[in-house]
């Protein structure tokens, strides 16, 4: 499975900057900043240490107004665009990861990296990642902005959830949305744990007051089942690897590296004349750095012609969804090698590319 | 396809009064015409609601809007008499958010008091509204190009701070950014205009990377790059990363170019037009870093301490012609790296020859020699120096490679001169 928002600021929630060093003419202004001990505990405001980082005042996020989403804009950067000119799914991946380590370490969660309340720290619980569903219309191309909201709320007793929704800055488009579960585990135990009483309050004050989803369509693909794909697979990368910079700190493979480990087993041709409009993944087990990995995919035929007509403005029925050329559909599985214990399970959605 | 933005689109700035221990020129390049053109607003003092408008977003939208919203942005947070956010909300929270806004104002009614009486002209708030998205600028009279980069969450590494990976990501990024602003991207590659014409690409051939300190999640820092002339047919591109608060230099590096056609694969001389492109933005300035002339030797399975293969390239390594990004073979470098090394010690200085280069097929491998300092003895709170190896599986050679480490928390054993003499 995968963790939640990883690393570790401690030193930072404390850092004053002053006039900082000889060379500098630059005295930094003190900036009050939320604090654990102001938030969250009901201790009276201003006895925690009111300081700001230049990165907070330079930081191009911040809570909303109502102190319930967070929003922050991003600048694509040239390494971060791949084969189509265009970000990669693993950078967007990347960039809804901080914008949720910002917002949490914003509302003085995250000392520690984890997005963790306090009672949580207390008790050794961690956050984890149990489905993560993006969905991308238009993808953004180097030096392009983009301005991503976020918030999270609870759902249900076991899990909470954290939505996303990405404009372009420039013209206020909405060109991706996306939502995410996140169960609670012991991380000494590893075992599942419910939210406590005293643990969701803690962060619901954060959260809005009435639902709020990035995607409210009842038929929305993020909450259908994944099953499992059957064997033989039509497509399989295996023996893949984790590399040193797929691993956080506990030496667990980071989520977004599992993206990129499901799109290995796509054929090329898909690769060439597709583009991804939506991943949803579900996360099993964890994967650690000595393990070998398969990736597997087959074809999903697209069941709801339908809603395959409403994609094309089609009238009619549309049979042989399979050979749909404009809209394809795909299950995949990640498993480690040799037992095939599961690790994840996919299903992608691809459009066809048109010419840019 | 990336727009070739002109020159005049960014304003440099004027530089700042305190002496800038920056690219220092030898002699002024060749002034073409291309400078005039570049320091024809020189005297524009920036204010701060005047800013030329990147193109954002692939086309110059008309910029009022995220300017505005910048501007906006920080007329609310630093004007004093602002009132408390209106309440938005009918709920039942309670009303510490009030007070907070309260202690907000108060502190950064202070905050302006102390703005007023000691404003100096380099402002970090100014380089925001200049550049709030980290585009990138010309300074130092149009030889050198600025960016600033806060580090983000995903780019830092097992040990909390950024990677080298990370660091070289972004001087690929700046000299890209250097190239695009300075109206020489043709094809979004580094190929200038007459470069596109002829089928010449730039090719890097050597790199060198010095790191003093690396920087952690939230951290800023700025890049600077320049470009020099290299021998008779190359060019030469240096970068300096600092700190963005201290000024503290964190990173050196200076990289090595030649020009190949793209059909032939055949490497080029420099023709006349493209000579006449580029010159005028070479600043010949003394290196950054010491040269490392010293051969490097190349690994066979004999020699070497540490193997990994089966090192295959992912999409996400790849970049628009299907060639693997020069910044994932240090990634697949370090691969062979021996744990306990990467553990105790971290990367100081490297130095990098490129031989050839691979693609989405390939199948590579990883090779390590240790070769001073650490050889039964990788513990030890001395430098160590390793050698490296990547190739593909029939032994064509992709990258050679030396890397000394330095061991963490050096500045904490208060030992001074830690780097070895290469990285002075």
């Amino acid at each position: 499975m995968g963790r939640g928002p990883i690393l570790t600021r401690g030193h930072r929630r404390n850092a004053v900057v002053l006039g900082s060093g000889s060379g500098s003419s630059y005295k930094g202004p003190i900036m009050a900043v939320v604090s654990d001990r102001v938030i969250g505990s009901g201790s009276g405001p201003g006895s925690g240490s009111v300081s700001g980082t230049l990165a907070d005042r330079l930081r191009l996020g911040s809570l909303t107004e109502d102190g319930l989403s967070y929003k922050e804009r991003f600048i694509v950067r040239c390494y971060e665009v791949g084969i189509n000119k265009t970000a990669t799914v693993e950078t967007i991946a990347n960039l809804l990861q901080e914008v949720g380590c910002n917002h949490a370490q914003s509302v003085g969660f995250s000392t520690d990296g984890f997005a963790t309340t306090p009672t949580m720290r207390k008790l050794h619980l961690i956050w984890v990642t149990a489905r993560m569903h993006i969905e991308i219309y238009k993808y953004p191309a180097w030096s392009d902005v983009i301005e991503i909201e976020t918030w999270c709320q609870g759902e249900g007793r076991i899990g909470t959830r954290r939505d996303w929704i990405l404009k372009d800055n420039a013209t206020g488009q909405v060109i991706g949305r996306a939502t995410s579960k996140w169960v609670m585990m012991n991380e000494d135990t590893r075992r599942l744990q419910k939210v406590s009483d005293d643990v969701r309050d803690e962060y619901l004050v954060y959260c809005p007051r009435e639902p709020r989803l990035a995607i409210p369509e009842e038929n929305s693909s993020s909450l259908r089942r994944i099953p499992k794909l059957e064997d033989p697979a039509d497509h399989s990368k295996l023996g893949l690897v984790p590399r040193r910079a797929d691993l956080d700190m506990n030496q667990h493979v980071n989520n977004v590296t599992y993206i990129g480990w499901v799109l290995e087993s796509l054929p090329q041709e898909i690769i060439d004349s597709h583009e991804l409009q939506t991943i949803t993944l579900d996360y099993r087990r964890e994967c650690q750095h000595d393990d070998i990995v398969d990736s597997l995919t087959s074809v999903e035929p697209v069941e709801d012609a339908e809603a395959v007509s409403k994609i094309q403005g089609t009238n009619g029925s549309i049979a042989a969804t399979e050979n749909n050329e404009d809209l394809r559909q795909f299950l995949h599985l990640l498993r480690v090698s040799g037992d095939g214990l599961e690790i994840n399970r996919g299903r992608t959605e691809w459009r066809k590319k048109h010419a840019r | 396809m990336v727009a070739t933005a002109a020159t005049s689109a960014f304003i440099p700035v004027p530089s700042p009064s305190a002496p800038d221990p920056g690219f220092k020129p030898k002699k002024l390049a060749n002034l073409g015409g291309m400078k005039s053109k570049l320091t024809s607003s020189g005297g524009l003092q920036v204010k701060a609601n005047a800013q030329a408008p990147p193109k954002i977003n692939g086309s110059s939208v008309s910029l009022t809007t995220p300017v505005e919203t910048v501007k906006h942005e920080v007329e609310m947070s630093s004007s004093s008499s602002s009132s408390p956010p209106p309440r938005t909300f009918i709920n039942t929270l309670p009303d510490w958010s009030m007070l907070l806004a309260a202690i907000t104002t108060i502190f950064l009614a202070a905050e302006k008091q102390w703005m007023m009486l000691d404003w100096k002209p380099r402002r970090p708030d100014m380089d925001m509204l200049i550049d709030p998205f980290g585009l990138g600028r010309i300074v130092q009279d149009g030889f050198v190009f600025r960016q600033n980069f806060s580090i983000r969450s995903y780019e830092i590494g097992a040990d909390r701070t950024a990677s080298i990976e990370t660091m070289m990501n972004h001087l690929q990024e700046t000299a890209l950014n250097h190239v695009k602003t300075a109206g020489l991207l043709g094809d979004g590659f580094g190929s200038t205009p007459e470069m596109c014409k002829k089928n010449l690409i730039w090719v890097v051939a050597r790199m060198q990377v010095v790191v003093d300190r690396y920087p952690t999640w939230g951290d800023v820092v700025q890049v600077d790059t320049s470009v020099g002339p290299s021998g008779k047919n190359g060019m030469r591109r240096n970068w300096l990363v600092r700190d963005y608060k201290t000024g503290e230099i964190l990173t050196r590096a200076s990289s090595v170019w030649v020009m190949m056609n793209k059909k032939t694969r055949k490497l080029s001389k420099i023709p006349e037009e493209v000579r006449g492109e580029i010159e005028p933005y070479f600043l010949d300035s003394d290196p950054v870093v010491e040269e490392d002339s010293r051969k490097l030797q190349k690994l066979d399975d004999n020699t070497a301490d540490y193997v990994r293969t089966g090192l295959a390239p992912r999409w996400s390594d790849l970049d628009v012609n299907q060639h693997v990004n020069n910044v994932k073979y240090i990634g697949w470098i370090l691969e062979s790296a021996p744990l306990k090394i990467l553990e105790s010690h971290e990367l100081a200085a490297m130095t990098l020859e490129y031989r050839r280069e691979c693609g989405r097929d390939s199948v590579l491998q990883s090779l390590t020699a240790v070769s001073s300092n650490g050889v039964g003895n990788l513990a030890s709170l001395a430098d160590i120096e390793c050698q490296h190896l990547l190739r593909l599986e029939d032994g064509a050679e992709i990258v050679r490679g030396r890397t000394v480490w330095r061991p963490k928390y050096a500045e904490n054993f208060g030992t001074f001169g830690q780097l070895p003499a290469e990285s002075a």
